[in-house]
């Protein structure tokens, strides 16, 4: 008895600590907890394919905080790297905007950093582009610590063989280790096992479904430009395929915009859901109107496979008990199109031209694909990997096999079109007419117009 | 004898002080060039360098700025994002300005005669003790809009009987901003308004009320040449900062982490969005150009005050 109410007391008290300590969930605390974690954090290291020869330390600069599920599972691989390699990581936990805060001014000096992480289009356009990372086409044939696998037996292929990962010379310019993708995300609890709508109709179907069942049917923070610009992407990539948003957005005459009838096919059937968006989108303050997704004011959200992880943490500070049941699924084909896609972003591992400890941050990169490394992704941060062999999250079953799908096309997030002119072209030209489009302030034709004509005074303005 | 010992006094006097005079001038280096050293290292090759960057291509990413001529500002002007920026930056300085100093006026001529004026100017001033970061912040929870949850504003606003309003919507933020600027330092030129006005002398107030002046008789005729010298400089003040404002915009009109959408930008986040840009490599001969055109706007707009407000001094 009273050993039990301590146990409670103490419990309540790492959850109030938990609470006070804003984001030190890894993957969830309480109710919203993932299984598996401190399984995870206690498990022996596996043991490393390379050792470097000369190397004792590297430095590393990270996209994450130290106390993010992320970092938790890379402190985890560090010290198991320096019990069986011996080589010392001396990291800085700087977060997302690193690598233009920090590592870009950097590179005029020589104290950077020997590895560091980012999304490859992010780190394609501002440290590949003017020449601060160097190829790591080695670390592909170096060994992970699974016997003879290597690095390239052990990724999924299209998690980093596609042009946007490749330097000025065609070499990889990153590793990945996290695999993100975006979808309809829903609660199965209060929303029933939807199934993957075959049709715009369908989807919409279940929209007005949503609004006779007296909620809202779809969240978006509007204040975050690249989460209202994922309904035009999405459904444009599927007339146009791989590639096709891209060329158009970098066409210095604009028309491209117009020759090809399937952008404005999309922007028809985008046209379609802002109807069903929760009111007050377009005065949102991020995160608000997702909070209030799993708070249950509406059905349906389009985010990011970063929505799960982020929504439990949300619930977690809540403590009202509300426990969600994860369910996803893509946008549909829209009439006419011909190009079956799923969108994929890579975060992984570069390192600079400038490093001083190559061979020891390219042994790392190696060492934590290891399977038993790796794990840690999916187990504490609730987030996929490139790795097939792996567990993987419920939350994000249905993604994992839209991404596994064979049948379908693989597209960068975006299209890449976020990382045009250092992102310049999407906040001069994309962004304004997007919103225009999603307001209702124009019609699909006019928006097609708009990128065009905007699109061309742009690159002619860019000389 | 005394006549001679007389002058000869004042010559070993003035020897003295030339002495004395030489010392300083010896000294005038030395005790000024650290103050020089550390003002041009820190101040003046830095503006130089921002002017001449200005003209350069320049990624800041381990490449040698490339000479590229006028490209950077002829590019800056074409850009809507820059076009809206400055628009916005016009509406603060402007809009901003008349509306904190009508504020500002209005306060002088209630708190003088006022009991406990005192403690409503401290009270006033309390905006500015914030900082702008943190004042944005609250305030994105007081315009908040949701229905059923809603923030502060559309509380009051929906208590009252009226419509909630989307004050955070991108095309409503230059507005909210502007109020909230004047909400926030209206109160630091209410105090420095009011220091000159406690320095004129009560007699000329007595007089006039004598006089049977009204309260706007009093301001315009005492108050307002009385305080005219430090109205000027209370101008030149608010036009240097509202110039530079960035922090309230970034974290109200936008997520806080990333850019807010550009019809909502000011020159400020014009030259963050060209350094850290959004997506990609910084461009800072872009952000050097909008940092000159900061510097020249600012120029210019100090010197028409300065014009404008040029008046004979009153001796009191």
């Amino acid at each position: 008895m009273r050993v039990g109410r301590l146990t409670a007391l103490t419990a309540g008290a790492a959850l109030l600590l938990a609470g006070c300590g804003g984001g030190d969930t890894a993957g969830g605390t309480g109710e919203n907890a993932l299984p598996g974690v401190d399984q995870f954090l206690d498990a022996p290291c596996p043991e490393a394919g390379v050792k470097p020869a000369t190397d004792k330390e590297f430095t590393y600069w990270s996209m994450w905080t130290a106390d993010e599920p992320q970092g938790k599972v890379l402190q985890k691989a560090f010290k198991c790297f320096q019990e069986k390699t011996g080589v010392k990581v001396d990291v800085q936990w700087l977060g997302r905007k690193a690598y233009t805060q920090n590592l870009v001014p950097a590179l005029n000096t020589d104290a950077v950093p020997d590895l560091f992480d980012q999304d490859v289009s992010k780190v394609g356009a501002a440290v590949m582009t003017p020449g601060g990372t160097q190829s790591v086409d080695d670390v592909f044939a170096m060994k992970v610590g699974e016997g003879d696998k290597t690095v390239k037996d052990v990724l999924s292929p299209s998690s980093y063989d596609f042009p946007q990962n490749k330097d000025r010379e065609g070499h990889n310019f990153m590793v990945p280790y996290t695999i993100q993708s975006s979808a309809w995300w829903f609660d199965k609890n209060t929303a029933g096992d939807i199934q993957q709508p075959k049709t715009m109709d369908e989807m919409i179907g279940l929209f007005d479904k949503a609004k006779s069942d007296g909620k809202a049917a779809i969240s978006l923070d509007g204040d975050i430009p690249f989460y209202n610009m994922y309904f035009y992407t999405q459904l444009a990539e599927r007339y146009v395929g791989a590639g096709g948003l891209y060329k158009a957005a970098t066409d210095k005459t604009g028309q491209a915009w117009k020759t090809d009838p399937g952008f404005l096919k999309a922007a028809t059937e985008t046209a379609k859901l802002p109807k069903y968006f929760i009111d007050g989108w377009d005065a949102a303050k991020f995160p608000q109107v997702q909070q209030r997704w799993a708070d249950g004011d509406s059905r349906f959200l389009y985010v990011g496979s970063w929505a799960p992880s982020e929504t439990r943490e949300y619930l977690d500070k809540q403590g009202a008990g509300t426990k969600i049941n994860y369910g996803s699924f893509q946008f549909p084909m829209p009439e006419g199109a011909t190009h079956d896609t799923v969108e994929q972003m890579s975060i992984g591992f570069s390192v600079t031209k400038k490093a001083k400890h190559a061979e020891a941050a390219k042994a790392f990169i190696a060492y934590f694909l290891n399977k038993d490394l790796l794990a840690g992704i999916p187990v504490v941060a609730d987030n996929l990997v490139p790795r097939a062999d792996l567990a993987v999250p419920d939350d994000l079953k249905q993604v994992k096999a839209a991404l596994d799908d064979p049948k379908k096309e693989h597209v960068l997030q975006y299209d890449g079109i976020d990382g045009i002119a250092g992102g310049k072209w999407q906040t001069d030209v994309f962004d304004p007419a997007d919103i225009a489009l999603l307001k209702g302030q124009i019609t699909p034709q006019q928006f097609v117009d708009q990128l065009a004509t905007k699109g061309a005074e742009f690159w002619k303005n860019q000389g | 004898m005394a006549t001679v010992t007389t002058p000869a006094t004042p010559p070993a006097r003035a020897v003295k002080a030339g002495a004395h005079l030489s010392r300083k001038k010896r000294l005038f280096w030395p005790f000024a060039a650290p103050a020089l050293v550390l003002y041009l290292a820190f101040l003046v090759l830095p503006t130089i360098a921002t002017v001449v960057l200005s003209f350069t291509s320049w990624a800041g990413a381990g490449d040698t700025p490339e000479p590229n001529g006028v490209t950077n500002y002829t590019q800056m002007w074409a850009s809507d994002s820059f076009q809206y920026a400055f628009r916005n930056t016009l509406i603060y300085v402007f809009l901003g300005g008349i509306g904190t100093f009508a504020l500002a006026f209005l306060f002088t001529m209630v708190l003088r005669d006022m009991k406990g004026g005192k403690i409503v100017r401290a009270i006033l001033f309390f905006p500015n003790i914030v900082a702008p970061v943190a004042l944005g912040m609250f305030l994105g929870f007081v315009f908040k809009y949701q229905p059923g949850k809603q923030g502060l504003a559309n509380y009051v606003l929906e208590g009252l009987g009226a419509d909630a309003a989307k004050f955070l919507a991108p095309s409503n933020v230059t507005g909210v901003v502007t109020a909230s600027l004047i909400w926030a330092s209206s109160g630091f030129y209410i105090t420095i308004l009011m220091a000159a006005v406690d320095r004129i002398p009560p007699y000329l107030y007595e007089d006039a009320e004598l006089g049977g002046a009204s309260p706007w008789q009093k301001f315009r005729n005492i108050t307002l040449p009385m305080t005219w010298d430090v109205v000027g400089v209370a101008g030149v003040l608010w036009t240097i900062n509202a110039l530079k404002i960035f922090e309230l915009v970034f974290v109200l009109a936008g997520p806080g982490t990333y850019a807010p959408p550009n019809e909502a930008w000011t020159l400020g986040i014009y030259v963050f969005d060209r350094t850290f840009g959004s997506n990609g490599t910084p461009d800072f001969g872009a952000a050097c150009a909008c940092a000159v055109a900061m510097i020249a706007l600012v120029s210019v707009l100090v010197v028409l005050l300065r014009r404008l407000m040029r008046r004979d001094a009153i001796q009191f």
